[in-house]
C-alpha cells in the first residue's frame, strides 16, 4: 500500500467512527473505545504522511478515481501533513481529558450521547480542510467542522451557551456564505475549483478582478481565523463551552482559517499585493486582542483574547510573504495549536480545583495545588513568549523575518509584536498573582480583596469600566450564575493529558531545529508552488 | 562540560522538591555541592582562560540552525570571573540558607529548587556565546526572580513587587531582543564572539545598540528603571544577596562589559551609559542615606554601585575596563556579605530597622567584623579590594577627563563624569558608615531588642568568608592584574599602563580618593544635618509612581478599547463583517473597473416573471412581522428557485429543491408552535436606514461581482465534460447523481455528516430544554396516563391498526386522514426506494428518496401522533443516522482495501435467482447511506421537534391550565436563550 492510500483516512475514519458511535449511542464504553482508537490511528497515519510527504513530496489521492481537476483531490504535502499531525495529537489529548472530566455523558436520561460522534466529525472536518486540494471541498470541510462545533458549543444547553452559540452560529454562517460566494465567483471566472488548477488559471484572470476575488476569499477566512476587525465574535462564544470543547476550538478552528489563508495566499494568489493590508490587520489583531486580555477578570475569557491576539503573529508571518515569514508563521501555528489547547485544558483543571474561572473567586492555588501551579505556569510563560519555550522561538523567527523585510511597516509590526508579548506576560502574571498567589478570599464576610496586583486597582480594571464594559460582559456574566462550585480533587485522567500537552509544548523547543528545517522546506514548497501543482496535475494544468 | 554544569544545576533544581521532603532545610547543603563543584571546575580553568596566555574554552551544539541559534558556550576571562562569582557566591548563599530557614518552613522544596535553578541559568547567561542563547538565560533569570520575590505571596506588597520586577525587566528584555535580532541579522551571525570580532555598523545597528542598552539598564536597575530593585527586597534575604546584589542585577553590567569593546564607539553608547550611570550612582547613594530598613539601605546602595559599574565598564578604555572588572568582583563580595549580615541581624534581633537596633556589636562579633570589613571595602578604605578597584577607576577617569584616552570624550564631559563619580563615592562612604552604625552601634536611648541570639558558626561563615575575600583581594592586586588583563586587552593601550595595586604613588587619583573618604566621613559625622537637607530636597516625583501610572493607563485603555470593540452584540458584529465586505473586496472591484460585460435578459420570459416573484418574496420576507408569514415567504423563494432550475433543464435539482423546501416548511411550522407569533419589536428604527443601505450595497456588490467575474472567464469550466464522462465512466445517465455519489461523492460524504451532526445536535438540545427525546421507546414505557383514550377504543390495550387512539383525543382525530395515510404510507416508501435505486440514471437519488420517505413518516406522524410514528419506524433515530453514515463511509473505504481509490465505484453485474440479471454500480451503496441519513434526520426532527403535537393535544384535553402554564414556561425558557 503506498502512502497516498493513507491520505483520506484522517477524514473518513472519524466519520466511520462517528457512524459507529451514533449507532452505539447507548453504550458509553463502546463510544469511548471507538473515538480513542480512531484518533490514535489518525495520529499514526498523520505521522506516516508527514514523513512520506517530507521525503517523497506531496501524497495525492484522487477520490473516486476521478483525476483532478474533474474530481476532488486530497493532498498531503509538508504543510498539510504537519498541521494534521499536530491537530491529531492535540485532539487525542483533549479527548482523553474529556473522558476524565466526564463531560461526555450528561446523565442517565439523555437521548443519546452526542459528544463522541460529534467530536469525531469535528476532527474529520478539520482534517478535510487541511488535506483538501479543492476549494469547494475545503468549504465542505469547514461546514463539517462548523456544524460539529455548533453542537459542541451548546452542549448542556445552558442559556449562556445558547446565547453565545447564537452569535457563533450566525457569524459562522455569514462567513461561510461569504466563502461560498467567493468560490462561486472564482468558479465563474475560471471554471474550476481545484486548487492546483486554479493556480494555473487564475493567472489569466485580469489583475483587478483577481485582487477582488482574493479579498473576498480572504474576508471569509479572516472571520474564521478571527482576524481584526472580524474577530469580536470569538471571545464572546468560546469561553462558555466546557473546557475540553473550548480547548479544541481554540487549538484547531481558528488555525484552520489561518491554514486556509496560508494555502490560498501562496498557491492561488502569489505575490504580495495585499501584504500591506494584512500587516495592518496583523498589528491591530495583536494589539487590540491583547488589550482585551488585559481587561479580563476571568481566565477563560482572558485566554480567548490572547488566542485572538496571537493570531496576529501568524498573519504577520504570512503578510511578510517571504520564505522565512511563512516558515515562522507555520511554526507559530504549530506552537499556538498546542499552547492554547493546553491552557484551556489547564483552566478546566483550575475550574475543577478552584470552583470557578473568575479571578476574584480564585486564590491560593499555588499552595493548595502545586502540580496545577506548574501546569499553569509553564504554558503561561510559553504563551507569553518567555524562552526557551517555542512561543519565544516562533517570536524570534517572526522578528528575524521582519528585520529581513526591513520595511518601516515591518519594524512597526516588530514593535507591536513585542508589545503584545509584554502585555500577554502582564495578563498571565495578573492571573497567576491572583489565582495562584493571592490567598483565597474568605467567602463569608463581604471581603474586600486587595485586587490591584499589577499596580492597577481592580476597580480601574473592572469596576469603573462604564456601560461599554457591561455590554461586553453581558453575554458571559449571565453564563456563570453558579456560586463558586465546590472544589474537587483533580483526577489523573484530566491532569495526565494536560501534562502531556504541556510536555508536547516543551518538546517543540527541543525539536525546534528539525521542526524549523521542516517548516523552512514547507515554506519553500509553498512559494514555489510547482511541487504541489505537479503532484496534483501530473499531466499539466492546461487552461 | 559547561553545558553539563548548567544542566546539573537545573537537574538539581528539579530534584530539590523531592529531596526537601526528607531533608528539610538541610536540602540546601546538598544542593550547594552543585555550584561548589562548578566553582572548583572553573577555578581549575583559571590558568587557561585568564592570565598571560589566556585562550577561551568553547563548546557548541546545534539547536535551531534555521534561526542561527546554537547552544554555544565560551569561557573567556570576563565570563570566567562572572562564573566564579555566580557559582562561588551561589554555593555560599545555599549553605547560608540552610541556617536562614527554619527546618519546618513551608515551601522549602520550591524555594531551594528555584534558587538552584536560578544559579544554573545565571551560569548559563555568563557562559553563553550566542546572542539568542544569552537572551534565553536572561529571561529565565527574570522569571526565577519573579518567583523568588513572590516566595511569600500572602503579602500584597510582595506580589506587587514580583510583578513589577517581572514587567520592568521583561520590558527591557524585549527591547534587548529586538536589538539582538537586528544586530544578529546585520552581522549575519548570532555568535557573540563572531559579532565582537566583526561588529556590524549602520543606522539600524545604532538603534539596536540603544535597544540593547535599554535591556541592560532595566535589568541592572539603573535610572529610570531603578525602582524595581528596592521593591524586590520583599524576597527572602538569600535571594536579595544572590540575585539582587551579586548575580542577576549584574547581568546588565555584564552585557555592557561584554559588548563595550565592540560597540562603545557606536554613537549613543557612551553618552547614554555615562549619563544614566552617573545619575544612578548619585541618586541611589543619596537615597540609601535616608533608608531606615537596612535591606533597603543596601538595595539603594546596590543601585548606586550598579550605576558606577556601568560607567566604568561602559566607557571603553583599557584601564577603566581592568578597574571595572576588579570593582565587579569587589562589589559582589562586599555586597553579598552585607546582605547576609542583614539576614543574620534580622534573624537574631527580629528587626532590620536601624532605629530599633542597638548593641549588636557585642552580641554578634563575627557578623560585626564581617560587616565592618565589607562596608570598608564598599567605602573604598585601604587596604581592601574596594579601595584598590576604586583607586584604579578614579585614575582611569582622570585620564579620560584629561586626554579622552582614546574615547573622544570632550574634557567637559570627562571632568563632569569624574566629579560625579567622586561625589558618588563620598555618598557611598557616608552610607557605608551609616550601615555599620545602624546595625551594630549601641545607640543612646534605644533599648536592645529582646531575645538577641548570636548566629551559629555555619550561619555566619558565608558573610565572613566573603568579607575576608575582599580583604585578601586588596593585597592580591599584583596577581589580579595579569589575570584580568586579557579582558582589558580588547582595548588599545591607554595613557597609563593599567594595573591594580594598593599603591600607585602620590597622584590626583589618590587625592580624589582621600577627598571622597573625608567628605563621606563628614557627612556621616553631620548625619543629622544631612537628614534635614534630605527632607528639604525630597523630590515629589518617583519613577515607581510613573510605572504604576503607566500600568493603570494600560489597564484603562484596555478596558476602553475592549468595551468599544467587543460589544457582545450580534448585529454590530454582522454590520462590521458586511462593511468589510463592501469596503475591502468592493473597493478592489471598483478599482478593477468593469470590462465589457455581455448582458442578456433571459432565455425565456418566464424566467423574468419567476425572478420578479423571487425578489418580491425576499423583500416581503424581510419586512414581515409574523414569523409564519416570513417562513412561508421564504418558502416561496425556495420554490421559485426550483422553478428556475426546471427552466434550466435540471429536473433533478428542482425535485430536490422542492423536497427540501417542503420539509423545511414543515419543520419550521413544528418549531413555530413554540415561538411567539410575531418577531420581537426592537427599537432599531434609528439604524434602519443604515442597515438597509448595507444590505442593498452587499446585494449590489454581489450582483455586480457575479457579472464581472463571469465576464472574466477565459477557460472552459471543468464541468463541460461531466455529462459525457458521467455516462462513460460513472455509468449513469443522471449527471447530478453521478456528481453527487461518484465524481464529488467526497463532498456528499462531508455534507451527510453535517446532517447527522445537526440532527443529533438539535435533538439533544431540544431534549435538554424540553425533555423530549429522539429515542424510540417501546410503547409500554410511554405515559400510561394517556391510555384513557385507548380504553375507549374497541381493541382495548392490544396493538391496533390505527394508533392515534393512544395519543389523540377522539374529537381531534381525523379517521379519513389516518386511514389514507396508513394506506399510502407503504406506497410512498416503496416509491422512495424506487427513487433511490433509479437515481443513478433518472431523477432521484438517495437524498431526494430519503426526503420522500421522511415526508411519508411525517404524514404518519401528523395523522396519528407518535405511536403511529413508532409503529412506522420502530428504531432510534441515532441508530439510523449512525448506520447511514457508517454505510456511506464504509462504501468509500472498501475500494481502498482492493487497491483502488476511496469512493471509487465499480459496475456489478450479478445474476440473482428470481430477479434475474442485476446491473448496478457500487456507488449505489453510498447512496443507500445517504438515504438512511436523511430518513434518520427526519425521524429525529419529528421525534424531538414534533413530539409536542400530540402531547399538547393530550394535555389540553386533560387540563387546559397546565398547557397554558407549560407554554408559558417554555416561552420563558426560549426567551432566555434569545
Amino acid at each position: 500500500m503506498n502512502a497516498s492510500a493513507l491520505v483520506p483516512l484522517p477524514v473518513i475514519l472519524p466519520l466511520l467512527g462517528a457512524g459507529l458511535a451514533f449507532a452505539f449511542g447507548r453504550s458509553a464504553r463502546a463510544q469511548r473505545v471507538v473515538s480513542v482508537v480512531v484518533l490514535s490511528v489518525i495520529v499514526a497515519v498523520a505521522a506516516v504522511l508527514l514523513t512520506r510527504a517530507d521525503a517523497h513530496g506531496p501524497q495525492v489521492m484522487h477520490l473516486g478515481g476521478w483525476h483532478a481537476p474533474i474530481g476532488i483531490a486530497l493532498v498531503a504535502d509538508r504543510v498539510s501533513a504537519l498541521m494534521l499531525l499536530v491537530s491529531a495529537v492535540v485532539a487525542l489529548c483533549v479527548l482523553v481529558y474529556s473522558l476524565g472530566q466526564g463531560v461526555t455523558e450528561y446523565g442517565p436520561d439523555t437521548p443519546l450521547s452526542v459528544f463522541h460522534p460529534t467530536f469525531l466529525v469535528l476532527i474529520a472536518g478539520v482534517s478535510n480542510a487541511f488535506l483538501s486540494g479543492d476549494l469547494f471541498n475545503i468549504y465542505v470541510g469547514f461546514e463539517v467542522l462548523l456544524a460539529a462545533s455548533y453542537v459542541l458549543l451548546t452542549l448542556g444547553g445552558t442559556s449562556g451557551r445558547i446565547r453565545a452559540g447564537t452569535i457563533y452560529v450566525i457569524v459562522s454562517l455569514v462567513s461561510s456564505v461569504i466563502f461560498l460566494t467567493a468560490i462561486a465567483l472564482i468558479y465563474a471566472a475560471t471554471g474550476t475549483v481545484n486548487l492546483a488548477h486554479l493556480s494555473v488559471r487564475l493567472e489569466d484572470v485580469p489583475d483587478g478582478i483577481r485582487l477582488a476575488l482574493q479579498l473576498m476569499l480572504m474576508t471569509g477566512f479572516a472571520v474564521k481565523a478571527a482576524v481584526f476587525p472580524l474577530w469580536a465574535w470569538l471571545p464572546d462564544s468560546y469561553p462558555t463551552a466546557p473546557a475540553p470543547v473550548t480547548a479544541v476550538f481554540a487549538g484547531l478552528l481558528t488555525k484552520v482559517g489561518i491554514y486556509a489563508i496560508i494555502r490560498t495566499q501562496t498557491l492561488l494568489f502569489p505575490g504580495s499585493e495585499i501584504s500591506g493590508l494584512l500587516m495592518w490587520a496583523a498589528l491591530l489583531t495583536m494589539l487590540i486582542g491583547v488589550l482585551g486580555a488585559v481587561a479580563q477578570t476571568d481566565v477563560k475569557r482572558m485566554l480567548s483574547f490572547t488566542l485572538v491576539s496571537h493570531i496576529g503573529y501568524m498573519v504577520f508571518g504570512v503578510a511578510l510573504s517571504g520564505d522565512d515569514g511563512l516558515s515562522a508563521a507555520m511554526f507559530y501555528v504549530v506552537h499556538h495549536i498546542t499552547i492554547q489547547t493546553t491552557l484551556f485544558l489547564v483552566v478546566g483543571l483550575i475550574e475543577r480545583r478552584g470552583g470557578s474561572t473568575a479571578l476574584d473567586r480564585l486564590g491560593g492555588l499555588a499552595r493548595s495545588s502545586p502540580v496545577l501551579a506548574v501546569l499553569f505556569f509553564v504554558p503561561a510563560m510559553n504563551l507569553a513568549g518567555i524562552p526557551p519555550f517555542p512561543g519565544f522561538l516562533g517570536k524570534v523567527a517572526l522578528m528575524q523575518a521582519g528585520v529581513e523585510n526591513a520595511s518601516p511597516m515591518a519594524y512597526v509590526l516588530i514593535a507591536g509584536a513585542v508589545t503584545t508579548s509584554l502585555l500577554t506576560l502582564y495578563a498571565m502574571a495578573k492571573a497567576w498573582n491572583r489565582a495562584f498567589w493571592q490567598p483565597r478570599p474568605a467567602e463569608a464576610d463581604g471581603w474586600h480583596r486587595d485586587a490591584e496586583d499589577g499596580a492597577a486597582d481592580s476597580t480601574g480594571a473592572a469596576g469603573a469600566a462604564g456601560p461599554a464594559t457591561d455590554l461586553h460582559r453581558g453575554p458571559v456574566s449571565v453564563a456563570e450564575p453558579e456560586a463558586a462550585e465546590p472544589s474537587r480533587p483533580l483526577q489523573l485522567a484530566m491532569t495526565g493529558p494536560a501534562a502531556a500537552l504541556v510536555l508536547v509544548g516543551i518538546t517543540l523547543s527541543v525539536v525546534a531545529g528539525p521542526l524549523f528545517d521542516l517548516t523552512d522546506r514547507a515554506a519553500v514548497d509553498l512559494r514555489e508552488r510547482a511541487p504541489y501543482v505537479e503532484a496534483v496535475l501530473p499531466q499539466g494544468g492546461g487552461p | 562540560m559547561m553545558a553539563v554544569l548548567i544542566a546539573a544545576h537545573l537537574a538539581a533544581a528539579a530534584l530539590a522538591p523531592l529531596l526537601a521532603g526528607r531533608l528539610r532545610s538541610r536540602v540546601f547543603l546538598v544542593l550547594a555541592v552543585v555550584p561548589a563543584t562548578a566553582f572548583a571546575w572553573l577555578a581549575a580553568r583559571g590558568g587557561t582562560v585568564a592570565g598571560p596566555d589566556a585562550r577561551s574554552i568553547t563548546q557548541s551544539t546545534a539547536w535551531v540552525d534555521s534561526l542561527g541559534m546554537q547552544l554555544s558556550f565560551r569561557l573567556g576571562t570576563l565570563s570566567w570571573v562572572m562564573a566564579l562569582l555566580v557559582t562561588g557566591i551561589g554555593a555560599l548563599v545555599l549553605v547560608y540558607s540552610a541556617y536562614y530557614f527554619r527546618p519546618d518552613e513551608t515551601g522549602l522544596g520550591r524555594f531551594s529548587g528555584l534558587l538552584t535553578g536560578f544559579a544554573g541559568t545565571m551560569l548559563g547567561l555568563v557562559l553563553a556565546d550566542d546572542l539568542l542563547l544569552l537572551y534565553v538565560f536572561w529571561e529565565l533569570t527574570t522569571v526565577f526572580s519573579y518567583l523568588l520575590i513572590g516566595h511569600n505571596p500572602d503579602r500584597r506588597a510582595n506580589r506587587r513587587a514580583a510583578m513589577q520586577a517581572l514587567i520592568v525587566t521583561t520590558f527591557g528584555g524585549l527591547a534587548m531582543l529586538v536589538g539582538v535580532v537586528i544586530v544578529g541579522q546585520a552581522a549575519g551571525t548570532y555568535s557573540i564572539s563572531g559579532v565582537l570580532a566583526d561588529p556590524p555598523a549602520g543606522t539600524a545597528v545604532s538603534v539596536a545598540v540603544v535597544l540593547l542598552l535599554v535591556g541592560a539598564v532595566s535589568k541592572s536597575a539603573l535610572v529610570p528603571f531603578h525602582f524595581w530593585l528596592p521593591a524586590a527586597m520583599a524576597a527572602p534575604t538569600p535571594v536579595s544577596a544572590y540575585l539582587h546584589a551579586a548575580a542577576m542585577v549584574k547581568a546588565g553590567v555584564y552585557v555592557v562589559a561584554l559588548f563595550a569593546p565592540a560597540l562603545a564607539g557606536v554613537l549613543p553608547w557612551r553618552p547614554l551609559l555615562l549619563t544614566v550611570g552617573v545619575a544612578t550612582m548619585l541618586l541611589g547613594a543619596w537615597r540609601a542615606l535616608r533608608q531606615h530598613d537596612l535591606k533597603l539601605l543596601l538595595a539603594f546602595g546596590t543601585v548606586s554601585q550598579l550605576g558606577f559599574l556601568v560607567v566604568v565598564l561602559g566607557v571603553g578604555t583599557r584601564s577603566a575596563a581592568l578597574a571595572g572588572v576588579a570593582m565587579l568582583v569587589a562589589h559582589a563580595l562586599f555586597k553579598a556579605a552585607l546582605f547576609l549580615v542583614v539576614g543574620i541581624v534580622d534573624h537574631g534581633a527580629g528587626t532590620r530597622d536601624l532605629r530599633l537596633l542597638s548593641g549588636l556589636r557585642r552580641r554578634m562579633p563575627v557578623a560585626f567584623w564581617a560587616a565592618v570589613l565589607a562596608a570598608a571595602s564598599m567605602a573604598g578604605v585601604p587596604p581592601l579590594a574596594g579601595f584598590v578597584a576604586k583607586e584604579s577607576i578614579v585614575k582611569a577617569f582622570v585620564d579620560v577627563a584629561r586626554t579622552g584616552d582614546g574615547t573622544g570624550i570632550p574634557p567637559v564631559a570627562g571632568w563632569t563624569v569624574l566629579v560625579g563619580l567622586v561625589a558618588g563615592s563620598a555618598l557611598t562612604v557616608a552610607y557605608s558608615a551609616r550601615f555599620v552604625w545602624g546595625a551594630f552601634a549601641t545607640k543612646p536611648g534605644v533599648s536592645e531588642p529582646a531575645g538577641i541570639h548570636s548566629p551559629p558558626v555555619g550561619f555566619a561563615a558565608a558573610p565572613a568568608l566573603l568579607a575576608l575575600g575582599g580583604l585578601a583581594l586588596g593585597f592580591l592586586g599584583s596577581a589580579e592584574t595579569p589575570a584580568l588583563a586579557p579582558y582589558a586587552e580588547h582595548y588599545p593601550e591607554g595613557v597609563h599602563h593599567a594595573s591594580l595595586g594598593l599603591w600607585h604613588g602620590l597622584n590626583l587619583a589618590l587625592v580624589l580618593s582621600a577627598v571622597s573618604l573625608a567628605a563621606g566621613a563628614v557627612m556621616y559625622w553631620q548625619r543629622h544635618a544631612v537628614a534635614r537637607a534630605q527632607r528639604g530636597l525630597r523630590v515629589g516625583y518617583e519613577a515607581e509612581h510613573g510605572f504604576r501610572r503607566t500600568l493603570r493607563v494600560v489597564d484603562r485603555v484596555a478596558v476602553e478599547v475592549t468595551g468599544a470593540t467587543q460589544r457582545g452584540s450580534l448585529p454590530v458584529y454582522l454590520v462590521v463583517i458586511f462593511v468589510v465586505v463592501i469596503t475591502v473586496p468592493g473597493t478592489a472591484l471598483l478599482m478593477a473597473g468593469v470590462g465589457s460585460v455581455d448582458l442578456y435578459g433571459w432565455d425565456n420570459p418566464a424566467q423574468l416573471a419567476v425572478g420578479g416573484v423571487l425578489v418580491a418574496a425576499a423583500i416581503l420576507t424581510a419586512r414581515s412581522g409574523r414569523r409564519l408569514k416570513a417562513v412561508l415567504l421564504a418558502g416561496v423563494t425556495g420554490y421559485g428557485m426550483a422553478l428556475l432550475f426546471m427552466m434550466h433543464g435540471a429536473p433533478d435539482l428542482a425535485l430536490t429543491q422542492v423536497l427540501v423546501e417542503t420539509v423545511t416548511l414543515a419543520v419550521f411550522v413544528l418549531v413555530l408552535r413554540s415561538l411567539p407569533p410575531r418577531f420581537s419589536e426592537r427599537p432599531l428604527t434609528s439604524t434602519r436606514w443604515g442597515r438597509l443601505g448595507i444590505g442593498a450595497l452587499v446585494g449590489a456588490l454581489m450582483a455586480g461581482f457575479a457579472l464581472v467575474a463571469s465576464a472574466a472567464r477565459t477557460a472552459d469550466p471543468v464541468s463541460e465534460t461531466f455529462a459525457e464522462r458521467a455516462e462513460a465512466e460513472g455509468r449513469g445517465h443522471n449527471v447530478v447523481n453521478v456528481i453527487l455519489v461518484d465524481i464529488r461523492a467526497w463532498d456528499t460524504m462531508g455534507e451527510i455528516s453535517v446532517l447527522v451532526v445537526a440532527a443529533t445536535g438539535v435533538a439533544s438540545l431540544v431534549f435538554l430544554i424540553t425533555g423530549r427525546t429522539g429515542r424510540w421507546r417501546p410503547d409500554e414505557a410511554i405515559g400510561s396516563a394517556l391510555d384513557s383514550h385507548a380504553s375507549s377504543h374497541p381493541d382495548g390495550g392490544r396493538p391496533s391498526w390505527l394508533r392515534a387512539g393512544g395519543t389523540l383525543p377522539p374529537d381531534r382525530r381525523s379517521i379519513v386522514f389516518e386511514v389514507v395515510t396508513r394506506l399510502a404510507f407503504h406506497i410512498i416508501v416503496v416509491f422512495s426506494v424506487y427513487l433511490l435505486f433509479s437515481g443513478h440514471n433518472m431523477p432521484g437519488g438517495g437524498f431526494a428518496a430519503g426526503l420522500v420517505a421522511g415526508l411519508a413518516l411525517m404524514m404518519r406522524y401528523l395523522a396519528g401522533g407518535r405511536h403511529e410514528l413508532n409503529d412506522a419506524a420502530p428504531v432510534d433515530a441515532g441508530l439510523v443516522l449512525g448506520v447511514g453514515l457508517f454505510v456511506a463511509t464504509g462504501t468509500g473505504l472498501v475500494p481502498l482495501a482492493v487497491g483502488g481509490a476511496v469512493l471509487q465505484s465499480a459496475v456489478v453485474d450479478l445474476s440473482v435467482p428470481l430477479l434475474g440479471h442485476v446491473h448496478f454500480t457500487t456507488s449505489l451503496f453510498f447512496d443507500v447511506g445517504v438515504y438512511l441519513v436523511v430518513v434518520g434526520l427526519m425521524l429525529d426532527v419529528l421525534r424531538s421537534l414534533g413530539s409536542g403535537v400530540d402531547r399538547h393535544g393530550d394535555e389540553s384535553a386533560e387540563n387546559g391550565r397546565d398547557e397554558a402554564d407549560e407554554q408559558h414556561a417554555q416561552q420563558e425558557r426560549l426567551g432566555e436563550t434569545r
